[in-house]
């Protein structure tokens, strides 16, 4: 009983968030109604008795990427938040059509044939046997994904210092 | 839900709510004592019992101070500037205080209370597996409530406060992150309680050669995540005014204030459970409820330090900052995990042994941060005199 009053609170704030994310204009409060949504989602997981998912969920989601979203709108002129600007949204009817196919060809038949336990089995302690899963057969998988990373932190450097040397060239030349 | 289950939660949140917003109180007057001490002036001594002689022999060292600014802050106007996004004025600084309450819940404090009504022994309110990266996850949500109140203000200085505390926030939570990691990894368990348990019998974590070091790193982030002296750069007075909170007055600036000393207190509770042996120390195993005193007692010396560092250390500049987290905490806590994964599979309990991990780490610790220091430090060049010479 609990766990349902849970359930539906955290999932009618989830939506609400994720609504309120794509309608509002003022991008700051979008992002705002963002995290409400991830921190929703981390609810969810706990209910599910997935710990570590929901501590990463609030980490990665909330921690990084809400952030770095931030940073992004920072750089754009829209940072006052008051932009008049209508947005138009052209394709919402294909946009619709598209997520109710998605709906019900993909996502329906694939609750109904889930078979999902009643009550979520807690896995003691999860974390290490996520730990032991990630050691064991999928350390190949970890270890180019955190050579991807490393990649893709070292080009976005030396992107951006051979941005800055170009620009110290230019402002020599005038 | 039955009522003992409420009862329960209710005996294990509210003395957290109570306890650490009083020991707020006495901690703003410790501060504001012992710097005035450090800058060789009295400090507030007037304020003491009310309705008594001022300044006489009841105003016990001033100690009335905290009540009178919290009755002062309550009563003081509170103004939103016309520009400002109202809602996100307001929600700020409860933001900025939520997470630092909710934090407190992972921290294995076992009140002597705790037992009284429910069958399981030590109540932390939460108690999760995972309670390190739960708190490492809910303090990273600081960040926000301070880019929020920067943004809210619709003030250049609180905008530029609030950029410069995510810039900080978000590098220097790696570095404290990375400290961590290595208790995590010599204890096995991401659990709080486990890690306070496994330091039993003074096997601290930070008496062994690994371990001070990771202290060290975690307690300079720490100060950094806190936005502390000497990284108080988002709220620099002397650059920004106030920094994020320039806007904010009456209440909403207490709340401010009291977010940051709770997270401070979160973050020493952290820094207590992973290094300090958490509520480890003399005479607990005949008295159990001692373990929360010593708990506290290490809360108090960790931010004791801290005020002494405020007292002490002038502000750092921006490129300072950022260049100490990421080209000097960074690597150090990189090669600092290495060392932890060595001395580990040592396993050794010969002295000498212990002796020798203990001199081979810290010269090569010392040897790296020299190295980093010189690969750091900027070649600056003798200035050049245009007109005076």
């Amino acid at each position: 009983m609990t766990q349902e009053i849970t359930f539906w609170v955290l999932a009618v704030i989830a939506v609400l968030g994720a609504l309120v994310a794509v309608r509002r204009r003022n991008l700051i409060h979008g992002v705002f109604a963002l995290m409400i949504f991830f921190a929703s989602l981390s609810g969810l997981f706990l209910l599910l008795l997935a710990e570590f998912i929901a501590a990463v969920q609030i980490l990665v989601y909330i921690g990084a990427v809400g952030i770095l979203l931030l940073f992004a709108i920072m750089l754009t002129e829209r940072v006052t938040g008051d932009d008049a600007r209508r947005v138009t949204s052209r394709g919402w009817f294909w946009g619709l059509v598209a997520t109710i196919v998605i709906f019900v060809y993909l996502l329906l038949p694939a609750i109904q044939e889930a078979n999902l336990p009643e009550t979520a089995q807690p896995i003691k302690p999860s974390v290490e046997a996520l730990g032991k899963k990630l050691m064991n057969p999928y350390v190949v998988t970890l270890e180019v994904l955190a050579l991807l990373l490393t990649a893709a932190l070292i080009g976005a450097v030396a992107a951006a210092q051979g941005a800055r040397e170009n620009k110290e060239e230019q402002s020599d030349d005038s | 839900m039955n009522l003992n289950l409420i009862i329960d939660i209710l005996i294990a949140t509210v003395p957290l709510l109570v306890i650490f917003p009083s020991l707020f109180a006495f901690t703003t007057w410790i501060e504001r004592k012992a710097l005035a001490r450090i800058q060789n002036r009295i400090g507030p001594n007037k304020v003491g019992i009310p309705c008594t002689r001022a300044g006489g022999s009841f105003s016990l060292f001033g100690l009335g101070q905290p009540a009178a600014d919290g009755i002062k802050m309550l009563f003081k106007e509170d103004i939103v500037p016309t520009g400002a996004d109202r809602l996100f004025h307001l929600l700020a600084p409860i933001l900025a205080l939520i997470p630092a309450m909710l934090v407190l819940c992972f921290l294995p404090l076992e009140f002597p209370w705790s037992g009284l009504m429910s069958a399981k022994s030590g109540v932390q309110a939460f108690l999760l597996d995972s309670a390190v990266i739960f708190f490492f996850a809910i303090t990273g949500l600081n960040t926000l409530a301070v880019f929020m109140a920067g943004w809210a203000s619709r003030n250049k200085y609180s905008l530029l406060g609030g950029m410069r505390a995510i810039a900080q926030m978000v590098s220097y939570e790696i570095p404290l992150v990375l400290s961590a990691v290595v208790v995590v990894m010599h204890v096995g368990s991401l659990n709080a309680a486990d890690i306070a348990n496994a330091q039993e019998n003074w096997r601290w974590f930070v008496f062994t050669p690994w371990g001070l070091a990771a202290f060290v790193i975690f307690f300079i982030s720490a100060l950094a995540e806190t936005n502390r002296s000497p990284f108080d750069l988002p709220e620099a007075e002397s650059e920004l005014i106030a920094g994020y909170f320039t806007e904010y007055s009456g209440f909403k600036f207490a709340l401010f204030f009291l977010g940051e000393y709770i997270s401070m207190f979160a973050i020493s509770g952290l820094a207590v459970v992973l290094f300090l042996g958490g509520g480890a120390g003399p005479g607990v195993g005949a008295l159990p409820w001692l373990a929360a005193v010593w708990f506290l007692a290490k809360i108090f010396a960790l931010i004791a330090v801290m005020i002494w560092l405020r007292g002490t250390l002038p502000r750092l500049r921006v490129d300072q900052l950022m260049g100490f987290a990421w080209k000097f905490l960074l690597p150090i806590s990189i090669l600092n995990i290495f060392i932890s994964g060595i001395t580990w599979h040592l396993k050794s309990q010969n002295p000498v042994v212990i002796a020798g991990v203990w001199v081979a780490s810290l010269m090569i610790l010392y040897v790296v941060a020299k190295g980093l220091n010189k690969l750091n430090r900027a070649d600056v060049k003798p200035r050049e005199y245009k007109y005076a010479e």
